[in-house]
């Protein structure tokens, strides 16, 4: 293999240094989030009605939205909830996409383009798209909790295709690894090999864990600006971009970005360690 | 003979199946959504009486699934391709403006962002400059949700529908277009040319371009994903009459053949764009 330069290249110590700094500063976010939304009187939900696009106060350090409510509890809240609805839909599809594609690349010639025609169908749609469609789908009077626990269960039920494309080519090159052939030969059945392959999918898997954790909050977002996503009261970053829309509100306070630009930072934190990975 | 005509049949074949499916899935997923039979209007008393008029019409034209799927496919087999819920009139009137307006966005977005995406990955991947100092604006675009950044240019009045789409294109595309003419540009016999002093625009017009044809013709399908994914939020919010935001509407009225439709196009159009770039070898030898 050509390589250009000697191992490791120049800068690699300052990038994971930078990396590792990217996770602390994510890691004090969700603490300090936690600790606004945990904090003694402090309420998402709670209006107060005296104080309406209020500017940043001592009360109410970030202002106050349409409604009165803290804007800064707000965004605490729907970083958190963001991060674990992402995070758990991320496992959730990468166990299913590992599953998938270890089924297709073990399974025989009919099963296997079965499998894999699946996927091609679910990657033939724009993936906003479907999950639009999905999510419109929904009954009027769904409640807030059930809502966000349905987008995100959507967005896991949608995102696996891409990765198990993925694990099905990790796994046909594990398969036909020299060890494999050799324990193989040695007569291990499949599915005493199966054992030894799960592990060496982990390298496989957690990019792909991590590559689908921004992609699903993004898809939050996007779901939410359009009216779809998470229902009110529960805060959201799509239901918080919504604001935006209304430029009334742009003209009483600037601290509707606020929520835009922790959201940024946040995505660009995530893609950071995801670079480490 | 018989092997290369079975090998050009394979992909029609697959796409097809692919259509079928796609008719088939959005048709049970949209019928036995829980909200299907529900409307918004039902919760205004102006309108409620009429809605549940409507709905109870719906309910006896949906009650079988093999009907819902047969009458879907003889709008299109007519070519009217059924008949919008919401608007009463042949979904073909619908969509054939919209798909000139959505086609013309999606093409000048497609090459703005890759005219961004090329020019960028060969000062970077060519030049002297630290990467990271280009890399900085695409992974910056990438993190803003796409709701957000045509929002944004809306509400500052730079950029439309075009640039938002573009940027995305741009910052998606140029990650990959900057990796592959890096790895390239630092090939064996790139490297004894760079030494011999060939000038840098032969070595990409004669050897660099053509080496990655294949895979720049694969990421050109990527482009047309990425552009479809962006088209609804792009098209709802600097309020496009296109495809995208006739699927939105679509989509919050419970249109069926309305949603079908669209969403066959966009499958074809995803499923025939990622044939291009792989079959081609294929399609030579034969």
């Amino acid at each position: 293999m050509f390589r250009n330069g000697p191992w490791p290249p120049a800068g690699m110590g300052t990038r994971m240094r930078f990396h590792r700094l990217a996770a602390w500063v994510l890691a004090g976010l969700t603490a300090v989030s936690l600790a606004i939304v945990i904090a003694p009187g402090a309420s998402y939900s709670r209006q107060d009605r005296e104080q309406l696009f209020a500017a940043a106060s001592p009360s109410h350090p970030a202002g106050t939205d349409a409604l009165g409510r803290d804007r800064l509890v707000r965004v605490a809240a729907a970083l958190l909830l963001s991060l674990a609805g992402a995070s758990a839909a991320a496992a959730l599809t990468t166990a299913g996409a590992a599953a998938v594609g270890a089924m297709a690349a073990f399974a025989t010639g009919a099963v296997r383009w079965t499998i894999m025609l699946l996927c091609d169908v679910f990657l033939a749609l724009p993936w906003l798209f479907l999950l639009m469609m999905v999510r419109s789908a929904l009954p009027l009077k769904t409640s807030p909790a059930r809502s966000a626990a349905i987008t995100f269960m959507v967005l896991a039920a949608l995102g696996w295709p891409a990765c198990a494309r993925a694990v099905y080519r990790g796994v046909l090159e594990l398969k036909n690894a020299d060890w494999m052939l050799q324990a193989r030969a040695a007569g291990l059945r499949r599915s005493q090999t199966l054992h030894h392959v799960v592990p060496n999918l982990l390298p496989l898997l957690l990019p792909q864990f991590l590559v689908s954790v921004p992609a699903f909050v993004i898809a939050e977002a996007n779901l939410g600006a359009l009216g779809l996503g998470i229902g009110e009261p529960l805060p959201s970053w799509g239901g918080m971009l919504l604001e935006l829309d209304n430029s009334a509100i742009l003209l009483q306070t600037r601290w509707v970005y606020f929520p835009v630009l922790l959201l940024i930072l946040v995505l660009l934190l995530v893609e950071a360690i995801m670079v480490e990975a | 003979m018989r092997k290369r005509v079975l090998a050009m049949m394979k992909w029609p074949a697959r796409m097809l199946s692919i259509l079928i499916l796609v008719m088939t899935g959005t048709t049970i997923l949209v019928r036995f959504a829980p909200g299907y039979l529900s409307d918004e209007r039902e919760m205004d008393p102006r309108y409620a009486q009429a809605a549940r008029i409507e709905l109870a019409e719906e309910t006896s034209r949906s009650h079988s699934l093999l009907q819902m799927l047969s009458t879907e496919v003889s709008g299109w087999s007519r070519g009217d391709l059924g008949r919008s819920r919401q608007f009463d009139i042949p979904v073909q009137e619908l969509i054939w403006p919209r798909l000139a307006v959505t086609g013309e966005l999606l093409l000048r977005s497609i090459v703005l962002g890759w005219m961004i995406a090329i020019s960028g990955s060969m000062v970077s991947g060519v030049g002297r400059n630290p990467s990271m100092l280009w890399q900085l604006p695409a992974t910056l675009l990438l993190a803003i949700p796409t709701a957000a950044m045509a929002t944004l240019c809306l509400l500052s009045g730079k950029g439309g529908p075009v640039l938002v789409m573009a940027l995305l294109i741009a910052a998606r595309d140029f990650k990959f277009l900057h990796r592959m003419l890096r790895k390239a540009w630092l090939e064996p016999h790139i490297l004894q040319a760079r030494a011999q002093g060939i000038a840098t625009s032969r070595l990409l017009v004669a050897h660099v371009l053509p080496s990655l044809a294949g895979q720049l013709a694969a990421l050109a399908s990527l482009s047309i994903v990425t552009a479809l994914s962006a088209l609804v939020p792009v098209e709802v919010i600097f309020n496009v009459p296109g495809l995208g935001q006739l699927a939105w509407n679509a989509a919050l009225n419970r249109d069926l053949p309305v949603l079908l439709a669209i969403t066959l196009i966009m499958a074809i159009a995803v499923t025939c764009s990622g044939m291009a770039p792989g079959r081609r070898p294929e399609w030579e030898r034969a």
